[in-house]
């Protein structure tokens, strides 16, 4: 994941910055790194680590979310 | 497709791989073969939403590398994440009221790993106007269960992806009381409603509430309904499980259901769904009888499965492709 991107994307689980997928499954995972933050349960470095497994996992999909949030 | 019982016994006996959806008198009936089925005789179909004892619903999985079928009791249902293939698809019938389903819907949120293996199925069912029994079957064993869930694991061929997304008529209004839940539970009788505990049962009828809008939690602007099965004796129950620590508001009023659904099919425009699922609660409220909501062909079910159980809202399965370079 580019710099740019990865500090949007740290932006979006801080809940600093707004974006919802196309892909409901990217959704339902940005709900759950928000919630483990909130709660404290997780750091940052671990749910940026799950979101970039996800990503790789599905780079069809990644793709187009990847190129929204950079150009948020 | 809907087809006749001789039609769906031809395509088993041709080693089709199969997802069926049907009456139980109808399934009982068919061949061991290459396929997994659940009970429902309600349908959207190309013709329209219909009951029907006489036909069932098949969707071919034509784009299978492999499949291997496996079924699962509450005590090991989450094996699924590990028993699914790495690029694959996860399709999942579980029955109504049973203890499995009962686990998965409260439990599979917070299940390491689910969201990386895409997970679609639905709950299985019965005629509403019966005392029925919800099944599965395993086709390929030739066994059904009441009390078990019954997994197709569809292995991919690389460059393909499965993507599960949902129809979802209701939203909320971020100016409406914040109701939250003490526990993930399929029943409560206290909650906090902007932080105030009450009875729930007495706030839905203080309020005048129409308990067929469902509960809504915005997971980043995906929201995810929780219908209310009924309310009395102080207890309100529900057909998929609140959780704890998720906001939850009431859903907007929506005037005209069926108007609503079809403004939303077309905002969701998807190509080629291989398998949708559209809830009992949109078939009654939605008036779908009859209703044709191209290209949504599925099974009518008891609850749908996208990762974790949602209700009141239609799910579909596409298959998309990497881009040739």
């Amino acid at each position: 994941m580019e710099v740019a991107v990865k500090e949007k994307v740290e932006k979006i689980l801080r809940g600093e910055l707004r974006y919802t997928s196309a892909n409901l499954a990217f959704n339902m995972l940005i709900s759950k790194m928000q919630k483990r933050l909130r709660a404290g349960s997780v750091d940052m470095d671990t749910c940026m680590k799950e979101m970039d497994e996800f990503l790789a996992k599905y780079p069809i999909v990644a793709k187009v979310d990847l190129a929204n949030i950079a150009a948020l | 497709m809907l087809v006749k019982l001789d039609e769906a016994v031809r395509l088993i006996n041709e080693g089709k791989i199969l997802h069926i959806a049907a009456d139980d008198s109808l399934l009982r009936q068919l061949p061991k073969g290459k396929w997994i089925g659940g009970t429902t005789p309600y349908f959207i179909s190309e013709e329209g939403g219909l009951m029907t004892k006489e036909r069932l619903f098949v969707n071919e999985i034509d784009y299978a590398e492999e499949i291997r079928v496996e079924s699962y009791g509450k005590y090991n249902i989450f094996q699924i994440v590990e028993e699914c293939y790495d690029n694959g698809l996860t399709m999942l019938i579980m029955p109504y009221g049973s203890l499995v389903a009962t686990k998965y819907a409260k439990e599979a949120p917070e299940v390491e790993e689910l969201l990386m293996h895409p997970t679609v199925g639905w709950i299985s069912g019965f005629d509403l106007t019966t005392n029925g029994t919800a099944s599965v079957y395993d086709g390929t064993r030739g066994v059904s269960y009441t009390d078990k869930a019954v997994a197709m694991y569809i292995k991919l061929p690389e460059g393909k992806s499965a993507m599960i997304n949902m129809i979802n008529i209701f939203s909320d209004d971020k100016t409406d009381p914040v109701i939250r839940f003490y526990d993930n539970d399929l029943s409560v009788t206290k909650c906090t409603v902007n932080g105030q505990e009450v009875t729930f049962s007495e706030y839905i009828k203080k309020t005048g509430i129409d308990t067929k809008m469902p509960l809504v939690a915005d997971y980043n602007g995906s929201y995810i309904n929780t219908s209310i099965k009924d309310v009395a004796d102080g207890e309100v129950s529900f057909y998929a499980p609140v959780f704890r620590n998720i906001e939850y508001r009431f859903a907007v009023n929506v005037d005209d259901y069926a108007a609503r659904f079809r403004e939303k099919i077309n905002e969701a425009g998807a190509r080629n769904p291989v398998l949708s699922c559209n809830c009992i609660l949109n078939y009654q409220f939605g008036n779908l009888s009859g209703q044709k909501i191209p290209p949504y062909t599925g099974p009518v079910t008891f609850g749908e499965v996208a990762y974790q159980l949602i209700n009141q809202t239609l799910v579909y399965c596409e298959i998309l492709e990497e881009e040739p370079k």
